[in-house]
């Protein structure tokens, strides 16, 4: 309910603000968004997002490999960078794409710090050589404070991987690439202005130039990739979600959870609205369509960070650290993607990298996961919830 | 038609309860009825568990013999003894599993003694091993009652193998230890949880009666509902079934190596639940102050229709649809696994009617979360 409050009141700023721009016509008077995501010209489809598509598929076959113990770092980098054609599938070795060339790659957040784009990769690359040098080699051990292993959950379920702090690597990686390559992409690239309406984008989307060979312009392409990094395996028509291991499962997630059901519609709405304005060449609608996606998308990883901690805390509690460990490290990986998001209103994210890296400290302080208290689950989970005005309590459970 | 306008009523008390309760995690307050939960709290405590926890310890003294006279001459009839007292015991294991609180709750007493299915290679890793801590959680499914189902019935194809493997094989001595050190471990935790219930935890458990999550009172009740849930409901008939997987699972019954006793133990523990719903003390026809008691209590302040009996009839329903099923649950699910669903929907229909109806009305609050798994 405060998230379709909030978005009236976008609307009714963004529409109270006269456009400056010269170059915009003036704006149609009613957008009308089709019933799917679904977009012709001349009969033929105008929407592409396939390099989306295969870094999802990529990242499946990666993370299953971050648990196999017979992996060696080169096969795992060479997945990483997609070089070496190290994935069993071939479609993917012969591929010109990359998960590590788009992680920390937003033209918004990263064109002009490549610094941190640098660190953010290479921490990436660090996680990557600590699974295999540190994690791999104990893999038959029971893990203990202090040093990797073994450790399952209780009552017979399942057998998690960790460091010697407890953090299971391989969730913390594939819950970060959530934030760091599907959302940053998302949000603080293909949304942004600065990508949709680089070069002659603007002039070539209103007087239909198509880019080269393709039967869609550059402005409709880039907003199709934004939206292939949520759908790129679902059905564009009729999303049915949970059909990835990444941002598409956990819009799954959070839909689900009745204290926020209908984000998802509200979210493909968006993309179909902004979409269809961009054929009307309404640019403010389009934005205020960007900047409902980037509110609600945002709020995935914020709900999801706070409901790990908070599940975590309660397996720690009943004396299951196999499961409290899983769970924190998939919270560790959604507050690492924090600095990722994007606020509606500005040119930051919700928490800047500095404090998602203070969080992250916290939890890994001393003996990390096998250490951490309660207090500071629950402090850290306060903090995110303030910042997102969302309550623990519903995003906890 | 007395019985439709009494649905109808509840339906309708039930809808009010929906649209009138927030959903809210915290928990309600102070109790605003005058039932005497002390009462029910001792029934629980002295008629109930401490008495299934003593007939549990001395099963399981009788398990402990049985198996030294099988170690010390494996032949057909000590095995046969063997099996015998491990399904005396198991039975009784039936009306203990449901109270995960107090010292039970503490050590993990229900998962080190009834994880299934057991895991056979941590069972065969442990008994290759030159140590280990059957307490370690990596153990839950190498330990208990599961783990002592395979030792007699599943370790090798024939029970004339099985009986080389203690006597005859080499490294037989392996095996040996390992089947005496679960059914010792299964005894020795029995002990500690029955001595903290008579020596200390009984007094704390019957004066633990505010209307809080950490109460006695709230935390049982969960754990009732919560073992009906995922314990009877869940583990026995669900899970086999393929009620939450893509295709059933007939491997995963209880006591799946025996083969025959499945249906046995399911109904043990559908008769502990409904007793221990009725208040009805262990091994007797007495009754005390439990759930029932108390839903009738409200019935006189609410004019409910009476939720109490519509319980005991849904129990009595599923108890007849398990009836209706093969000895061994495995066989069940693979010749007609929609008996299997039929018995399972036939529980499902109590769950609503314990977790929201009895629960609200009890002015109680739900205190776990059915969790998706990652």
């Amino acid at each position: 309910m405060k998230n379709s409050i909030l978005s009236i009141l976008a609307v009714v700023c963004l529409l109270s603000s006269c456009s400056n721009d010269d170059d915009s016509p003036a704006p149609s008077p009613d957008v009308v968004a089709p019933a799917t995501y679904s977009f012709l010209r001349d009969g033929a489809k105008s929407v592409s997002y396939s390099g989306q598509t295969t870094r999802i598929v990529m990242g499946e076959e990666f993370i299953s490999a971050l648990k196999d113990p017979s992996k060696t770092e080169a096969q795992l980098d060479g997945m990483f960078t997609n070089t070496g054609n190290n994935f069993e599938d071939d479609v993917l070795n012969a591929s010109s794409k990359s998960i590590r060339s788009k992680v920390a790659a937003s033209s918004d957040f990263f064109a002009a710090n490549a610094t941190d784009a640098s660190a953010i990769k290479s921490t990436f690359d660090s996680w990557i050589a600590e699974q295999v040098n540190d994690v791999y080699p104990n893999w038959g051990e029971v893990a203990v404070a202090g040093q990797s292993g073994q450790i399952q959950e209780a009552g017979g379920g399942s057998t998690r991987y960790v460091n010697n702090k407890g953090l299971e690597l391989n969730q913390a990686i594939n819950k970060s690439i959530i934030g760091a390559l599907m959302t940053d992409q998302m949000l603080n690239n293909y949304l942004s202005p600065a990508v949709l309406d680089a070069g002659s984008n603007i002039e070539d989307n209103n007087a239909v130039i198509l880019a080269e060979d393709k039967n869609y312009t550059n402005m409709e392409h880039k907003w199709d990739e934004a939206f292939g990094y949520l759908y790129g395996t679902d059905d564009q028509t009729n999303p049915q979600l949970n059909q990835d291991s990444f941002l598409n499962k956990y819009l799954s997630r959070v839909e689900s959870d009745p204290d926020y059901a209908g984000i998802a519609q509200d979210i493909y709405d968006a993309f179909k609205l902004g979409r269809a304005a961009i054929v009307d060449n309404d640019y403010n609608v389009r934005d205020e369509q960007a900047a409902i996606i980037r509110d609600n998308v945002s709020k995935i990883i914020a709900i999801r960070s706070i409901y790990y901690l908070q599940q975590g805390k309660l397996s720690r509690i009943s004396g299951d650290n196999g499961s409290a460990f899983h769970d924190l490290s998939e919270g560790f990986g959604f507050i690492y993607s924090l600095q990722f998001t994007r606020r509606s209103d500005s040119n930051a994210p919700y928490f800047s990298k500095g404090e998602v890296d203070n969080f992250i400290s916290q939890l890994m302080a001393g003996n990390g996961f096998w250490d951490v208290t309660e207090g500071t689950l629950d402090t850290i989970s306060q903090n995110i919830a303030d910042r997102f005005d969302l309550s623990v309590t519903e995003a906890g459970s | 038609m007395e019985m439709i306008k009494r649905l109808l009523l509840l339906v309708f008390t039930v809808s009010a309860l929906y649209t009138c309760s927030e959903s809210d995690d915290n928990n309600s307050g102070s109790s605003s009825d005058n039932f005497d939960r002390q009462l029910m709290l001792t029934n629980w405590a002295d008629n109930i568990i401490i008495p299934a926890l003593q007939d549990l310890s001395s099963d399981l003294s009788v398990l402990i013999t049985d198996k030294d006279a099988f170690i010390t001459s494996p032949d057909d009839a000590s095995l046969n003894q063997l099996r015998v007292s491990w399904l005396k015991a198991y039975k009784t294991w039936q009306y203990v599993e449901m109270f995960n609180i107090g010292k039970a709750e503490e050590i993990l007493y229900g998962f080190q003694m009834n994880v299934y299915p057991t895991n056979i290679n941590d069972i065969q890793a442990n008994i290759n091993a030159d140590s280990y801590d059957l307490s370690n959680v990596n153990n839950h499914d190498a330990v208990g009652f599961p783990a002592v189902d395979y030792m007699i019935c599943g370790l090798r194809a024939t029970d004339q193998e099985i009986l080389n493997a203690y006597s005859s094989e080499p490294n037989f001595e392996d095996n040996t230890s390992y089947l005496s050190a679960l059914i010792n471990q299964m005894d020795a935790l029995t002990m500690t949880v029955l001595n903290d219930w008579t020596t200390s935890y009984r007094d704390v458990f019957v004066n633990s009666t505010a209307n809080t999550a950490t109460s006695a009172t709230n935390k049982l009740t969960n754990d009732f509902v919560f073992y009906y849930e995922k314990g009877l409901r869940a583990n026995k008939f669900g899970i086999p079934a393929g009620v939450f997987s893509s295709s059933p699972l007939k491997t995963k019954v209880e006591a799946f190596y025996n083969k025959d006793v499945s249906k046995m133990l399911s109904l043990s523990a559908l008769d502990a639940v409904q007793d221990f719903f009725n208040g009805v003390a262990y091994n007797s026809t007495a009754t005390g102050e439990s759930f029932s008691a108390y839903l009738q209590y409200l019935n006189t302040i609410n004019s409910d229709a009476s939720l109490n009996e519509i319980i005991n009839t849904t129990f009595n329903i599923a108890q007849t649809k398990i009836e209706g099923l093969d000895a061994n649950l495995a066989r069940q699910v693979e010749t007609d696994n929609t008996k299997m669903l039929e018995a399972y929907d036939a529980l499902q229909d109590a769950v609503v009617l314990l977790k929201v109806d009895m629960i609200q009305s009890m002015n109680i609050s739900i205190d776990y979360v059915d969790a998706d798994g990652d």
